[in-house]
Order: C-alpha cells, then structure tokens, then sequence
C-alpha cells in the first residue's frame, strides 16, 4: 500500500447515499440534493434484523396458505407455492419447476440467511470478512426482486383465467404474504450498512496488534 | 477523451460505498472506472457519449412503455371467449376479487417505478445535453435513483412465461405485441442506467446552469 487506509468518517466526512458528495457530517443536509447525511445508516443492524424477523415470521404462512384458489366446473381447489411447483415437475417441465423452486423457496431463505450472517458480522459475533461478506450483500441485492415472480403469475392468471362458470381463479392469502416477504427482505437489504462490517474488521485488527496489516485486495 | 465536468471546490473526495474508504477524486478517462484501493468497489465510471444514450434510451423506453398499455401481453381463447392480458387489466383484476394490496403492487413495480426511471432519466439528461439543469431536476433525479430497486420489469416477463406454461394446458394462448414491447422496456432501461453513471449526472447537475 501506497499510503494509508483513511475512512472519510474518520474526517467527519459522510458520503451522500443519495449523490455520492463526500461532505462534513455536521451540515446535516447533503449541499447538493438535499438527502440527509450520516456517517453510517442510523440503527442499521437493529431495523435490518426486525425487518428480517418479520419477514422470516411470514415465510411460513407464505408456504402453508393458498396463493390462489382454482374454480373448475364447480370444484374448488386452493394452491401454495410448493404445489404448483409439484404440478410442473410432475409434468416434467423441470426448468420451470426449478425456476418456481429457486425464486420462491431458496432465494428468501438465501436472503433472510445472509443477511443474519451479515448482521452477526457488523455486531461482532462471527468474524467479519468484508471482501466475501461483500459479495453476499451485492448478490441478495440483485436477486431479492426476483421472488416477485410468483406474485406476477397468481395476478395475471387470475386477470387471465376468469371463464364464467367454466374456471376461475381467485387470489388466496398466501400471495399477499410472501409479498410480505418479498418487500420486507428487500428493506431489510437496504437498511443494512455494509460499511460496518469494515468497521468492526478495523476494530479488531486494532485491538489485535499481532495482524496489524490490512490486506491487499 | 474527458467529457466529464467536475464542480468547482476545495474537497474533490469520493468514498467508497461498501467501506468508506476515503479517495481523492482523479479524472478517469472515457471507458474506464475508478475501483476502491481497498475493498475494489466501484467508485465511478466515465461512461462514453453518457448523455446522449441515457436521453435516447430512456426515450425510447417511454415510447414502448405506449405500445405496452395499448396491446396485450398475451391473447387466450378457451371456452369460447377471447382474454387479453394487460398490466393494467391484471392489477384490476386483482383489485376486483379482494386483493388491492397485491393489485397495487403490480402496478407499483410494472407501471410506476419504470415511468418514474424512464421519465426521470429523460427530464433530467435531455436539458443536460443542451449544458442547462431542468426545474426541480435534483428532486427527479433522487427519486429516479430511489425508485431503481423496485423496478421489476424483467420479473414480470418471467412471470408472463411461466404463466403461459401453466395456461397451455388449459388454453389456446399466444404472445401479443405488448409482451415484445416489454421485453425492449426493459432492455432499453437497462441501456439507460447503464449509459451515465451516478456521480457522473450529479457532477453535470452542479455545473450545469439552471
Ligand atoms: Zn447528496
Ligand atoms: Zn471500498
């Protein structure tokens, strides 16, 4: 390293969330579009692990109520997620039983996983590798939209799938559930501040002198 | 070649997102990025004719999104009747049989968000190209930049094949203009916010004259 590892909080420097300026915290405001400033995203850990909590609290009923109920010549039978997913795999469409498995099961567990091991992290309970940590962050970002997926089917099969007295279908509580999951892990991502996590990698590296060198990316 | 104007000033700083690690700010020429020297986070991008390709992308993004409220996405016949699916006519249904939340969503994060992206990115870096900021640019230009991860257009066109997949069975279903013009919403958006960086249209916003 060429020079020194300096943090802008270090300055009292924040750098906008919103324009990216790096200005003095102490002005509040960011000088140029107006977004509050901090040196970090303020209770970050506590609102991403109680966005988290609750998100995790609706999975289940996401899973165990119908996401939408099927009306066929009389008949009624309701749907979750799982079952529609058997159906195509019975069938033998196998990429689109995969696609419904990764979206809806994997992907929210994935999310609400990493984000617990992030937040264990930044508070100091396992140790903090930012470079792998970081990766995890920006890739439960990108694929949090995704679990929208089902939602999107139940909507245009029931916009789609209204024939009289021949079918229909009608939304059950299950779809506004895993919403529920989709929007809150998507918040959760967004409240958690991986900056901490360097935080706490400088923190320890302080309190142990015996590794004092940051690493070389 | 740099095109990028940076803001008169003392402090020419940039901080990292991911660790905050302090920088000073060096121009980079068109086509190259600036990483962090700690965790190798992007810090910016000089992105080629910027301007001009978020203005025409966004542009075009804005003229599709008509073609995608005037036909349909999918076209089904079963049972005699002839059904058309619009993202308008999916929210309503929705909204019809008990779940305005689920309605409002779609609506949310097909309709909304990628109008307020196109949109913004368009009232923003059109008066730009011309060196002028439009009134209450800044404001579009934030929320432009809040409204991005709620943008779900390419989850919708998943959404649209595997509902196809499920409908076959049932139905005579085929793809209709609207699921097409969609398809190049979400190309051209992704064109668009990908042609300018943010720092770069913030930079612009300051010098630019209002
Ligand atoms: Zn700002
Ligand atoms: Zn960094």
């Amino acid at each position: 390293m060429k020079q020194p590892i300096i943090k802008a909080s270090d300055h009292g420097l924040a750098g906008c969330h919103t324009c990216g300026k790096v200005s003095p915290v102490e002005l509040g405001r960011c000088p140029r579009c107006g977004t509050q400033l901090h040196l970090r995203k303020p209770d970050s850990i506590e609102s991403t692990i109680a966005l988290m909590a609750a998100a995790a609290a609706l999975y289940i009923p996401s899973h165990l109520l119908p996401v939408m109920t099927v009306v066929e010549i009389g008949v009624v039978t309701p749907s979750t997620i799982i079952g529609g997913m058997m159906t195509f795999w019975r069938s033998g469409a196998y990429p689109i039983a995969l696609v419904i498995f990764a979206a809806s099961i994997l992907i929210p567990l994935l999310k609400i996983a990493s984000l617990s091991w992030l937040c264990a992290a930044a508070g100091g309970w396992v140790h903090p590798s930012p470079a792998a940590l970081g990766r995890i962050y920006w890739f439960t970002e990108l694929l949090g939209r995704w679990s929208m997926i089902d939602i999107f089917v139940v909507g245009i099969l029931v916009s789609l799938l209204q024939l009289g007295n021949y079918m229909a279908i009608t939304p059950g509580p299950g779809a506004l559930a895993f919403a529920g999951v989709v929007v809150l892990t998507m918040f959760a991502a967004m409240r958690f501040d991986p900056r901490l996590l360097w935080d706490r990698l400088d923190q320890m590296s302080a309190a142990a002198p015996p590794h004092p060198t940051i690493p070389e990316s | 070649m740099l095109s990028w104007p940076k803001p008169p000033g003392d402090a020419r700083l940039s901080a990292c997102h991911f660790c905050d690690t302090l920088h000073r700010f060096s121009p980079v020429e068109e086509g190259i990025s600036a990483r962090c020297v700690r965790c190798g986070g992007l810090l910016y991008e000089n992105r080629a004719a910027s301007l001009t390709r978020a203005s025409a992308f966004s542009l075009a993004a804005l003229l599709l999104m008509v073609l995608v409220h005037t036909f349909p996405f999918l076209i089904m016949d079963a049972a005699s009747m002839r059904r058309n699916l619009t993202l308008t006519g999916a929210a309503s249904a929705l909204m019809h049989q008990d779940a305005p939340l689920l309605g409002a969503s779609i609506i949310l994060f097909t309709v909304v968000t990628p109008l307020m992206l196109a949109g913004g990115m368009i009232y923003v870096c059109l008066p730009l190209l011309f060196g002028r900021a439009a009134p209450g640019a800044n404001f579009a230009a934030k929320w432009m930049y809040r409204s991005e991860p709620w943008n779900m257009v390419e989850v919708f066109l998943l959404g649209v094949l595997v509902s196809l997949l499920k409908l076959v069975k049932v139905a005579d279903v085929h793809f209709g203009i609207g699921f097409w013009a969609f398809a190049g919403v979400m190309l051209c958006m992704a064109a668009a916010l990908a042609g300018i960086d943010r720092e770069e249209l913030w930079d612009r916003l300051e010098v630019a004259k209002p």
